[in-house]
């Protein structure tokens, strides 16, 4: 008996898990593609969500609309411009590569080419002064030689 | 040399400080339209109140206008209503465009017209009617290929049909003298000239 009620639970949780949303897709492709785009695009009512996230109407819009073009044969990358064309390069989690946004890619490396030619740089001075310094020690040797004889 | 060095980090203490700061002011929100400078998107959507009556792109060029997204549900909405209600005393021609909330039939709502234009009639008589009309975008489909995000949204079009200005959030005195009030002008000026412009050529013609 308890097996049968235990039986009952699993079948009824199992249930409202799967009543989340049920959209029937054509093929898994499909499906893997709208899971795929509804995680990249991003919510333009909230701050940092993505559209199968967030339950803002634009986002319930955007995502029946992915749905729609994507049982039409829309491309992922025909897809993202579709959203893009419509709210900007902010609805994508990733932004292309433009005159704007190059920077972030670029400023880390100069950065980082800084840092390795000062360190560089700094050890090359570090050996000139201990090499260039020679004739110096030899001087304060003899000193310290004539103060020890003294003694 | 060694100064150089010296300042180095002071200046990009400086720097990072600056940005920063000025971060603090930045709005998070405001963020250029994708549809600025293009023509309005293609629809074919109801009036509110006389659903029989259809509106499209060709009928509302001729003048420059505001394209008021709005809804009944918006607080902020209902707000504008009685600034925006003085600006179309002052000349300024506002269409709405009605953005309704998404009903779920699975939790026994329904979309009724009917309820929806009591709703509105009730609103605008007791808080300003700014509108010359209201289309009924009903499945917000005019609202998505507009780039809307929620409501109120307001855009500023020009006589022939292209997006000037696309203005998140709510329009009072002060958004309106110093982002639309220029630029208001300055498209019913061009559209003035234009309109003699015709006239003139048009009486030309006839003599």
């Amino acid at each position: 008996m308890r097996a049968l009620y235990l039986l009952l639970l699993l079948s009824i949780s199992a249930a409202w898990a799967d009543g989340q949303e049920i959209l029937p897709f054509d093929d898994d492709s499909k499906r893997k593609l709208y899971q795929e785009l509804t995680q990249q695009l991003r919510c333009p009512q909230c701050q940092n969500q993505n559209i199968s996230e967030s339950n803002a109407v634009v986002s319930i819009d955007m995502r029946e609309k992915t749905y729609e073009l994507v049982q039409q044969g829309f491309s992922k990358q025909e897809v993202i411009e579709y959203m893009v064309d419509r709210y900007g390069y902010f609805v994508h989690y990733s932004p292309p590569l433009n005159a704007l946004t190059i920077m972030l890619w670029v400023l880390p490396v100069l950065a980082l080419l800084f840092m390795l030619l000062f360190m560089l740089r700094r050890k090359k001075q570090q050996q000139q002064l201990t090499t260039s310094n020679a004739p110096l020690e030899q001087e304060l040797n003899a000193i310290i030689d004539a103060y020890r004889s003294k003694k | 040399m060694r100064n150089w060095m010296l300042y180095t980090p002071l200046a990009i203490f400086l720097g990072v400080s600056i940005f920063l700061f000025t971060g603090l002011f930045s709005d998070p929100w405001t963020r250029d339209s994708a549809l600025l400078n293009r023509p309005l998107p293609e629809f074919d959507l109801p009036d509110l109140m006389e659903p029989e009556r259809r509106w499209n792109r060709e009928l509302l060029t001729g003048e420059p206008f505001l394209l008021s997204v709005w809804g009944v549900w918006c607080p902020t909405c209902k707000a504008q209503l009685a600034y925006m209600e003085q600006l179309k005393e002052q000349g300024i021609k506002v269409v709405g465009l009605y953005y309704p909330l998404p009903v779920d039939p699975a939790f026994g709502e329904h979309f009724s017209l009917g309820q929806l234009q009591r709703d509105v009639r009730q609103q605008l008589q007791q808080f300003g009617d700014p509108y010359q009309f209201n289309i009924l975008d009903e499945n917000r489909r005019m609202s998505m290929d507009l780039g809307v995000s929620g409501s109120p949204e307001t855009f500023l079009v020009d006589a022939e049909g292209r997006v000037r200005m696309h203005h998140v959030g709510d329009i009072n005195p002060r958004v309106w003298r110093q982002k639309f009030e220029p630029a208001m002008e300055q498209l019913q000026s061009l559209a003035d000239t234009s309109v003699q412009q015709n006239e003139a050529s048009q009486t030309g013609v006839g003599y």
